[in-house]
């Protein structure tokens, strides 16, 4: 059975190398997690509030889409998942094979040649020496990249990285699946071909989690939603309920500026 | 599974480590890691690959330098010493090889976990597995940087003795302990971002304390005890003894083999506080 359990998390980023001075520009800032300093007079700390006590449970089935605005928590959240950022109180349990795709494929080096990148970030991403061999006509096949898979990676448009990391990343079989948003792109024929991988993907993951500002990107993908603001969860159900809910605050929020 | 939240508290209090230790997820990642020596393996060789590309000696110019460095010192050094070149040329070799090895193990130590952020801030894994790299790719480096010795060894005919054998152990001895200093000073090296230059100062100045360029005999007897207690003698005279062909003082035995094991008790309880503050350090 998978699943996760995310139970009361909050999340606190110490913020160090951040001057007095910066510190006044970023409380008076409307975007972002809570900001607060702590402590008596010396030892002041800087403390992003990223994620502040979020509770949910996804089980079998469930494709959430993170809604909310630039630095709601969304990627945070997503790393919470991932096990990089250990919460600071409460807990997460998470039952199934994880397979993270956030910013590119880890352990991506420049100077390594397309075909040398597969291999390391294959057995990055869990798979054994045999498994990454098995897959790697697959792989190369779908980047499209054919000789330049031979190339050191940095001679590479950002276009085919994409095309790259995208190709290392599906080729798993994970039962939960992260996603930031920037891991979709390339040109047009690509990222047909690309969402059509992408949904046989999401057809053999348990549990999807996408965090993406695409509203159409996640009503194709997600069934479910949740809404951050300020590292809050503040509506959690069906994509359609939440997203009108994002708009009534977006509205709310528009008409007190204006 | 709830646990009571609670509040994370940032006021410093009277206690060395502020934060619950988790022994099993350092011990998961401290072994797990080793465990996965297949991708450690790989990433310590891509490394040295790298090097080797676009470039006509690769790793053997870091070899050619230390060797030139050698060259040129030992004329200096030897007629300051009142020695012969052909008797100082060996230990010098030798020393330097091995401090070469340590040094850039500790340089480099207290960078590990900053350098591998690209990572550490994308999934979840056995962040040891940067330590092993790191040591993995300085033990082939020192393989290349161990001809020099094998030139001076073979130009000098220097004896090949029953002792030489101990370089296999010495070798151990020098990446057990390098490998726990990386997991401390890698921590501290994430979080401060001082200690990297610090260290680098601290260890300049070291190989000149440290009986690298001069032999711990030649200090007066009253300075022996206090030479005894610089733990980089030690690491140094286990692996640099046995390719002179020399049997390693006891004590030197003794002393990196106590520290290997005190030092991977501390490391791993170091880390059981601190692992999971790393990746917010990055």
């Amino acid at each position: 059975m998978t699943s996760i359990v995310v139970d009361h998390v909050t999340v606190d980023f110490p913020i160090y190398g951040a001057s007095h001075q910066s510190l006044r520009h970023a409380l008076l800032s409307r975007t972002g997690g809570l900001i607060r300093r702590e402590g008596e007079r010396r030892n002041q700390r800087v403390i992003v509030r990223a994620l502040d006590d979020v509770a949910f449970t996804l089980n079998n089935g469930d494709r959430i889409g993170l809604v909310g605005h630039n630095g709601a928590g969304k990627s945070t959240l997503l790393r919470v998942l991932a096990g990089v950022y250990t919460p600071n109180s409460g807990t997460v349990r998470v039952d199934g094979k994880i397979s993270p795709l956030l910013n590119a494929a880890p352990g991506l080096d420049l100077d390594d040649s397309g075909y040398e990148n597969i291999k390391t970030c294959g057995m990055f991403l869990g798979m054994s020496g045999d498994e990454v061999a098995r897959k790697l006509p697959g792989i190369a096949e779908f980047s499209e990249l054919g000789e330049y898979l031979d190339l050191p990676i940095r001679t590479y448009s950002s276009g085919m990285l994409t095309r790259l990391c995208f190709a290392i990343a599906t080729a798993i079989d994970p039962d939960i699946l992260l996603l930031d948003e920037g891991i979709a792109a390339g040109d047009a024929r690509f990222a047909s071909r690309a969402e059509g991988r992408m949904h046989a993907l999401i057809e053999r993951t348990r549990i999807l989690v996408l965090a993406s500002h695409s509203e159409a990107l996640i009503r194709t993908m997600c069934n479910r939603g949740v809404l951050l603001e300020k590292g809050r969860v503040v509506a959690l159900g069906p994509i359609d309920d939440v997203f009108a809910e994002y708009q009534r605050r977006n509205a709310e929020a528009a008409s007190q500026a204006g | 599974m709830a646990t009571e939240a609670t509040p994370v508290k940032t006021r410093r209090r009277w206690k060395l480590f502020s934060l619950e230790p988790q022994y099993g997820a350092a011990w998961n990642d401290l072994v797990g890691g080793l465990y996965e020596w297949r991708i450690w393996g790989r990433l310590g060789w891509q490394e040295i690959k790298r090097r080797y590309r676009r470039t006509a000696l690769g790793p053997f110019w870091a070899t050619a330098s230390l060797g030139m460095f050698i060259g040129g010192m030992v004329f200096i050094w030897a007629p300051l010493f009142r020695t012969n070149v052909a008797s100082y040329l060996p230990f010098l070799g030798a020393g330097l090889v091995v401090w070469s090895l340590v040094n850039s193990l500790i340089c480099e130590g207290c960078t590990v976990y900053a350098n591998g952020g690209n990572v550490i801030t994308q999934m979840n894994f056995p962040y040891s597995i940067l330590n092993y790299v790191a040591v993995w790719r300085n033990i082939i480096v020192f393989f290349h940087n161990v001809l020099i010795v094998v030139a001076i060894n073979i130009a000098l005919s220097i004896k090949v003795t029953i002792y030489t054998l101990l370089v296999v152990p010495g070798l151990f001895l020098v990446a057990v302990n390098c490998a726990w200093m990386t997991v401390v000073l890698g921590i501290v090296g994430a979080r401060y971002r001082d200690i990297p230059p610090l260290v680098g100062n601290i260890m300049q100045v070291m190989m000149f304390v440290t009986p690298v360029f001069w032999a711990a005999g030649q200090l007066p007897p009253e300075a022996q005890p206090f030479l005894k207690l610089n733990f980089l003698l030690h690491l140094i005279e286990v692996l640099r003894a046995p390719m002179l062909g020399e049997r390693p003082m006891l004590i030197s035995y003794a002393v990196t083999l106590l520290a290997a094991v005190g030092g991977w008790a501390f490391a791993f309880v170091f880390f059981a506080h601190f692992r999971r503050r790393i990746a917010y350090w990055l």
